[in-house]
């Protein structure tokens, strides 16, 4: 029966990100199959052999004692509609206004068992304006909701803006839906195979695809190995914009991955009361430090290393903002780690956990937190290792919604727990610990 | 299909058998038979429009609309036939053919739902606007745009009242004078219209797995919920008396009897093995009950909790109606569309094989 399903693909994204770019090249693309649009903005589709159905979003609450749980009764009766033909479509788009929440089109397919018979969410493609993103992530709860459902999230517009600002801009959608996919574009030229047949809201797909969330999260922003001499080095910055820079730097001397060993040293070392450090001060390894950088203007300091060899610099703010600079050669390498220029309040919060979960205990503790929290938790999903079951145990959800049940077994792999969440103001050390008392 | 072990019991029999089918060029949108019972009108989701005789399957006439039919609707009142279409328009045809009168849409959007009130007046919905025209296809009236789609039409029984269903209310709009207009608030997505034979209650099936009605003399309403899916099929007894609700597996009937059916066990008829999609009532008291595997089954709910009847229809059933006398009833799935001769016989325990002391015969084990 799911084999013959219809899927459905959500297209969503500000106006003018490219949307409708992006649907004509599907619809122009997809030569030969047979595509209804369901269309609720005006927009300009030129191909004549899809049925483009224009309708008036009608969001609404279900009674089922859950607040937000709200459902698009218009795309219901559509799909109801078209299912009563014998020469079914191949496939679905349906475009939401720029505005929309997408959590509504999520749930219809949650909620409504005819739309479940016969169609399938496959995934929410969120097209977002390079250029203009970062001004409607700022101040807009629909941008973010829309970067935060997305399972394939474009970066449309590339042309616009300069690989910083791209590399910059990822990091943070990055930061901020860790589950999506992200493809780079520009006038919505993606390979169609990145945006149809997604499976995003397939459990059996969901274990194939392991988020990004497990690089580690730093609370430093860049990185860099130098060369240093025995003794005193100058460390320069440019102008920026923060009051003070925090750095630390440690020894990397020998060390095989200087990029991935540094950091963990590093990271140790951050929390420890950094202490401030006034313009033309020294800066002592191993030491977190808080460099006075109010001036506005370039400012230098000093750093004193005990012995020759590779150091590794990390700072707070993207080293290449500032324009770092150590002692005289070049860097050696360096690295961007995470963005955190915006403390956003939509955040990806993912959990590895090593054993086997009580099946009684996260049952209690997800119906607990989705009931509390449900609001705020846009998506989930879980692969979970349950004692006492042979089977892989996957589940999702949007908002206070969810689906479960047993997958394939494990077999010889080892038997691990993955759980992503993606919402907004999520405690990511409640949610760890939550899960780990889960823990058989 | 369950239909041997079903029909082990002695008593009285609703038999179909099946007269004819028909198939047509796309997926049926709506079957009616005319107030004489002698025609059957079928719309498609290709635009066919087709008239058959009703006891032959036999064309008479043949059109096709330039997009898909929704619904056709036979004048209880004459011999006008309605037929709604995706191009926004509503046709009316007599009966032998001729068009009569094209009624014009707003722009965009389809004509979903027409219904005929005794006297001839005809409702058009579309988007959140509903019209109502004379027989002739003269506006009588326009109703302000719903606050969402419209969901249900029709009128009240004495035709004094037009009603609409949307999200949110149940409106009745005065057709003469003297009679006042009403709202009927329930905030719930409301799916559909379906008023008592008598008028007195207004049953809707709502989004949230419920049925809610109003009753109208009170204004008191209820809400019958617990149901395992949104219940898509409702159907009166022409008494007035039983409201079948499916929804699941069994039919659900909710008995207006005493202070009914608010505190009392509703009446569960036990015979389909997958969920029902349509229900029809005959004036006769006979009901047919159509599931997702296509199984018909009848039933006469005011002797008997068991069926009395079974028919494959093949896949699930998009259309069920019965002819005004209730001697045939027509089944519509995608595929085909299937008229059944209602044939009444007694089925007592020695024609069953099961007569006392006797051995079970047959399948039938004990």
């Amino acid at each position: 029966m799911a084999d013959q399903s219809i899927p459905v693909t959500v297209l969503t994204g500000f106006l003018g990100s490219g949307k409708t770019t992006l649907l004509n090249r599907i619809l122009t693309e997809q030569h030969g199959k047979r595509i209804a649009v369901i269309e609720n903005e005006f927009g300009e589709i030129g191909i004549d052999q899809a049925l483009v159905i224009n309708a008036d979003e009608e969001v609404f609450e279900m009674n089922n004692g859950c607040i937000c749980c709200t459902v698009r009764g218009d795309l219901i009766r559509i799909l109801g509609n078209l299912m009563k033909r014998r020469d079914k479509f191949d496939q679905v788009l349906v475009e939401t206004t720029g505005m929309a929440d997408p959590a509504p089109v999520a749930q219809t397919f949650f909620v409504d068992e005819e739309v479940q018979r016969h169609f399938r969410l496959d995934g929410i493609v969120t097209m977002v304006d390079a250029k203009h993103v970062a001004l409607h992530l700022d101040d807009s709860d629909e941008a973010q909701q829309q970067v935060a459902f997305g399972d394939v999230l474009v970066l449309n517009k590339m042309d616009l803006v300069s690989p910083e600002e791209a590399d910059a801009l990822e990091r943070r959608i990055r930061s901020m839906n860790a589950m999506a996919k992200l493809v780079r574009a520009t006038n919505a030229n993606v390979p169609i195979a990145e945006v149809l047949d997604v499976g995003g809201f397939d459990l059996k797909r969901a274990v194939e695809k392991k988020p990004t969330f497990l690089e580690p999260e730093y609370p430093f922003e860049w990185g860099a190995v130098f060369e240093l001499p025995e003794g005193v080095s100058t460390l320069s910055l440019g102008e920026g914009t923060d009051e003070t820079m925090q750095v630390v730097l440690v020894p990397v001397e020998g060390v095989a991955e200087p990029l991935k060993e540094g950091p963990e040293r590093g990271v140790r070392l951050w929390t420890k009361g950094p202490s401030a450090v006034k313009p033309g001060g020294l800066v002592e390894p191993e030491r977190s430090v808080n460099l006075d950088v109010s001036s506005g203007k370039p400012t230098t300091f000093q750093v004193r290393v005990p012995r020759a060899g590779r150091w590794m610099l990390l700072t707070e703010h993207g080293g290449d903002e500032y324009q770092v600079r150590l002692g005289k050669a070049a860097t050696v390498a360096e690295k961007v780690y995470g963005g955190h220029e915006h403390d956003e309040t939509v955040t990806s919060v993912g959990i590895h956990l090593e054993g086997e979960v009580d099946g009684k205990k996260l049952n209690a503790w997800l119906s607990k937190l989705l009931q509390e929290k449900g609001a705020d938790i846009f998506r989930m999903k879980g692969i979970v290792s349950v004692k006492g079951e042979d089977r892989r145990f996957v589940f999702q959800g949007v908002h206070m919604l969810f689906d479960g049940r047993p997958d394939r077994p494990w077999g010889t792999q080892p038997r691990a727990n993955d759980l992503v969440f993606i919402g907004r103001k999520l405690d990511r050390s409640a949610l760890t610990e939550g899960f780990r008392r889960c823990l058989a | 299909m369950p239909g041997v072990s079903l029909l082990q019991k002695p008593g009285r029999r609703a038999h179909l058998l099946e007269a004819w089918r028909f198939v047509p060029s796309e997926y049926p949108r709506g079957v009616a038979f005319d107030r004489t019972g002698a025609l059957l009108a079928l719309g498609a989701a290709d635009g066919q429009l087709v008239v058959l005789d009703a006891a032959t399957g036999a064309s008479r006439w043949e059109t096709r609309l330039p997009d898909s039919v929704s619904t056709v609707a036979f004048s209880p009142a004459d011999d006008r036939l309605a037929v709604a279409c995706f191009d926004g328009r509503t046709r009316l045809y007599r009966s032998d053919g001729e068009l009569l009168s094209t009624l014009p849409g707003a722009k965009g959007g389809w004509v979903e739902w027409v219904a005929w009130s005794k006297r001839g007046q005809l409702a058009t919905a579309q988007g959140r606007g509903v019209r109502v025209w004379t027989a002739d296809g003269q506006p009588v009236l326009e109703t302000p745009p719903h606050e969402s789609t419209i969901s249900g039409v029709g009128f009240s029984p004495d035709g004094s009242r037009l009603l609409t269903s949307c999200y949110g209310a149940v409106r009745l709009f005065p057709l003469e004078a003297g009679v006042e207009a009403r709202t009927l608030s329930w905030k719930s997505s409301l799916l559909s219209l379906t008023p008592s034979p008598d008028g007195k209650v207004i049953a809707v099936a709502t989004q949230d797995n419920s049925v809610h009605f109003w009753r109208l003399a009170s204004g008191k309403d209820s809400e019958m919920s617990g149901y395992p899916a949104k219940p898509t099929a409702l159907a009166w007894s022409p008494d007035s008396k039983l409201l079948c609700t499916g929804g699941g597996a069994d039919i659900c009937g909710w008995r207006f009897v005493g202070r009914g059916p608010e505190g009392s066990e509703p009446l569960i008829l036990r015979g389909h093995e997958q969920p029902i999609t349509r229900l029809a009532y005959s004036r006769q008291g006979l009901l047919a009950s159509g599931a997702l595997d296509g199984d018909v089954l009848t039933w006469d709910p005011a002797a008997d909790a068991t069926p009395i009847g079974i028919a494959p229809l093949g896949d699930e059933p998009a259309e069920l109606a019965f002819s005004p006398d209730g001697a045939r009833l027509c089944g519509a799935s995608a595929r085909q569309v299937v008229l059944w001769e209602v044939t009444h016989a007694q089925a007592t325990a020695r024609a069953l094989g099961r007569q006392p002391g006797g051995r079970a015969g047959g399948g039938a084990s004990r």
